[in-house]
């Protein structure tokens, strides 16, 4: 392994990148559309749902549950309507001009008070708050949901009254105040770059092929593993580059959190993108054109999107996929990331996902240089 | 004198396809010899034999008395691919330091041959300017400068005239014959038989096979024809009949 040769490669891809503008905004342009996109799609939060009360409870004297309740709606969340029937707001839910009919009890608050004071004949649908949501969506019923909960709590509380059993999580081990964008964040990064360096490689590298500048390297000193480990260089520090942007989008456009060593998460970052690299050179020993190579994008791309814990844990993968997941390098990468991001994990907790990650670079630099060496 | 390449009963076959059929040929010291034959006839598949990127199904090949494939000729040997073998999002610079580089040049020598060879090409202008930006004959002289730079002792010119204006095609050869006065040992293909009497030897090629092979002269005077696209047609004749 001549280092010189190798770096004069390393110098080769970048200056490529350099002169060539398209290639640059796909680097950078395009994985901070990506990010601004989810961020904006997951980040915000179900607002201004309209929801229709029948309140039929007639209180106790001057004070009403139910209005008290009612007035303890988060009305960022619900946009309350009133109705005078069930059977009218229940048809305001079926028209789809509101999205949950809540029906108080006619002798709601006497009844709670009753049963308050330990009166043991009071019959519990007097209590009951119904709730007839439209389900079928419940990225809007569940808010609904909890949004009315948390408003019957508050109320009971507020007239002093202690539930016997309690929760309190308002103390955190890690990720105080994450939000879901703080979560999928480094995993998007980790897929950004996992992809781009994939595709780069895979079209460099069938360009080398077709435009003939393989076949002079390949007849000049420069040796097989030379060639690979100067593109992985290179694809490395793209990958520290892409990062760096792409972080600090997340940062100041959707103020993720950042607990650990940004450096380890990037030297992380790096990795993966070799692994990339190798991958991409493997891959375009399968590929006679440019248009052929795109086709490898999805089998690159879905997987690793949907499986490596992205969006969701691997422990919410079905359990016959979760072997798929665990071949995937992205899967270490997003777990390693996302540790030293958003718990401040170090080194020393990270190593067991970044000794996979090496073992998959080891694996797919000496295959990527094992296809190239192979002579017809 | 001593031979720089030899061929000795080369065979190479693609699945089934005898690209190269029993070729036997041998080129001297400080000699263009040409190889000639339609396409498909194995010529760039023999080339690419002896630059070490295939591997013959049989026989041997020889480069300056090293049978290859073997790493230790690279350095030696300039080659020239029928692709022009640029980076396009690179300037003319870019390219010709990035194979001086690989072949382990110093900037030094780099910039000084840079500036020769662009002379010899006359593009000393061009420079700076991006590979995509050039007009085909302008890149195709730029792939020479960049086969020449590290002063290979053996050329393989693959088709280096295809596609260029005849009078590129004219002052190309005058560089063959002041390398070759230089020393240096030229194998090129091509399928314009007409430019072929520039070189010193030639070998006619079809089908994997060598059909004839001699000097311009002795290949006119032998076949009784005033070109040598009609000697080829003769030889190809004869070997359609056996």
């Amino acid at each position: 392994m001549n280092a010189s040769r190798a770096f004069a490669v390393t110098k080769r891809v970048l200056r490529d990148l350099k002169n060539d503008r398209r290639q640059l905004a796909l680097i950078f342009i395009a994985p901070l559309l990506v990010i601004s996109i989810f961020g904006v799609a997951f980040t915000g939060s179900v607002k201004d749902v309209r929801v229709v009360v029948v309140n039929g409870d007639t209180g106790v004297g001057n004070s009403s549950l139910s209005d008290k309740i009612i007035s303890n709606f988060d009305t960022s969340v619900l946009n309350v309507a009133y109705a005078n029937s069930e059977s009218d707001a229940v048809g305001q839910v079926q028209n789809g001009s509101a999205s949950a009919a809540i029906v108080f009890p006619s002798h709601f608050t006497q009844s709670v008070v009753a049963r308050a004071s330990g009166q043991t004949s009071v019959a519990p649908a007097n209590t009951t708050i119904t709730l007839l949501a439209d389900k079928s969506n419940p990225n809007v019923s569940d808010p609904i949901i909890a949004t009315v909960n948390t408003a019957v709590a508050q109320t009971i509380q507020g007239l002093g009254r202690q539930a016997p059993a309690s929760v309190d999580s308002s103390n955190a081990v890690y990720g105080a105040n994450a939000q879901f964008i703080d979560f999928f964040a480094p995993g998007i990064i980790c897929i950004a770059v996992w992809q781009l360096t994939t595709l780069l490689t895979l079209i460099s590298f069938v360009g080398e092929r077709t435009s003939g500048t393989l076949f002079r390297l390949l007849a000049s000193p420069l040796k097989e593993s030379e060639l690979v480990v100067g593109y992985a260089v290179a694809f490395g520090i793209i990958g520290i580059a892409q990062s760096a942007v792409l972080l600090s989008a997340a940062v100041i456009l959707f103020h993720v959190t950042i607990v650990g060593d940004v450096l380890l998460a990037f030297g992380v970052i790096a990795l993966l993108a070799i692994v990339s690299e190798g991958l991409g050179i493997m891959l375009s020993s399968f590929a006679r054109r440019e248009a052929q190579a795109i086709q490898f994008l999805p089998i690159v791309v879905l997987p690793a999107f949907l499986l490596s814990g992205v969006f969701w844990p691997i422990q919410a993968i079905p359990e016959w996929l979760r072997p798929v997941s665990y071949v995937l390098p992205t899967t270490y990468a997003v777990e390693a990331v996302r540790s030293v991001i958003l718990r401040g994990w170090g080194l020393d907790k990270i190593y067991p996902d970044v000794i996979a990650l090496l073992i998959f670079a080891g694996v797919f630099l000496v295959l990527a240089t094992i296809l190239l060496r192979r002579r017809e | 004198m001593k031979d720089d390449v030899c061929i000795r009963n080369l065979e190479k076959d693609f699945n089934g396809f005898k690209a190269v059929n029993n070729l036997s040929l041998r080129v001297k010291h400080g000699e263009i010899y040409g190889l000639l034959g339609p396409n498909g006839a194995g010529k760039t598949t023999a080339i690419r034999i002896l630059c070490g990127l295939l591997r013959p199904s049989s026989g041997e090949a020889y480069v300056l008395g090293t049978k290859v494939p073997d790493p230790g000729v690279a350095q030696n040997i300039g080659y020239m691919p029928q692709e022009l073998a640029l980076y396009r999002n690179l300037t003319v610079h870019e390219n010709l330091a990035f194979y001086g580089e690989v072949f382990g040049l110093s900037k030094r020598q780099i910039e000084t041959r840079e500036q020769a060879l662009l002379k010899l090409v006359d593009l000393e202008t061009s420079k700076n300017l991006l590979v995509d930006e050039l007009s085909g004959g302008m890149q195709h002289r730029i792939s020479l400068a960049c086969t020449l730079l590290h002063e290979p002792q053996v050329l393989f010119l693959d088709e280096p005239t295809v596609g260029v204006d005849p009078d590129l095609r004219a002052s190309f050869w005058r560089y063959f014959e002041e390398l070759r006065d230089a020393g240096i040992t030229m194998l090129i293909t091509t399928h314009y038989m007409d430019e072929a009497r520039h070189c010193d030897r030639i070998g006619f090629m079809r089908g994997g096979r060598l059909i004839a092979e001699g000097s311009a002269r002795e290949l006119l005077e032998l076949t009784h024809t005033d070109s040598l696209e009609g000697a080829f047609l003769v030889y190809s004749r004869t070997e359609g009949l056996q």
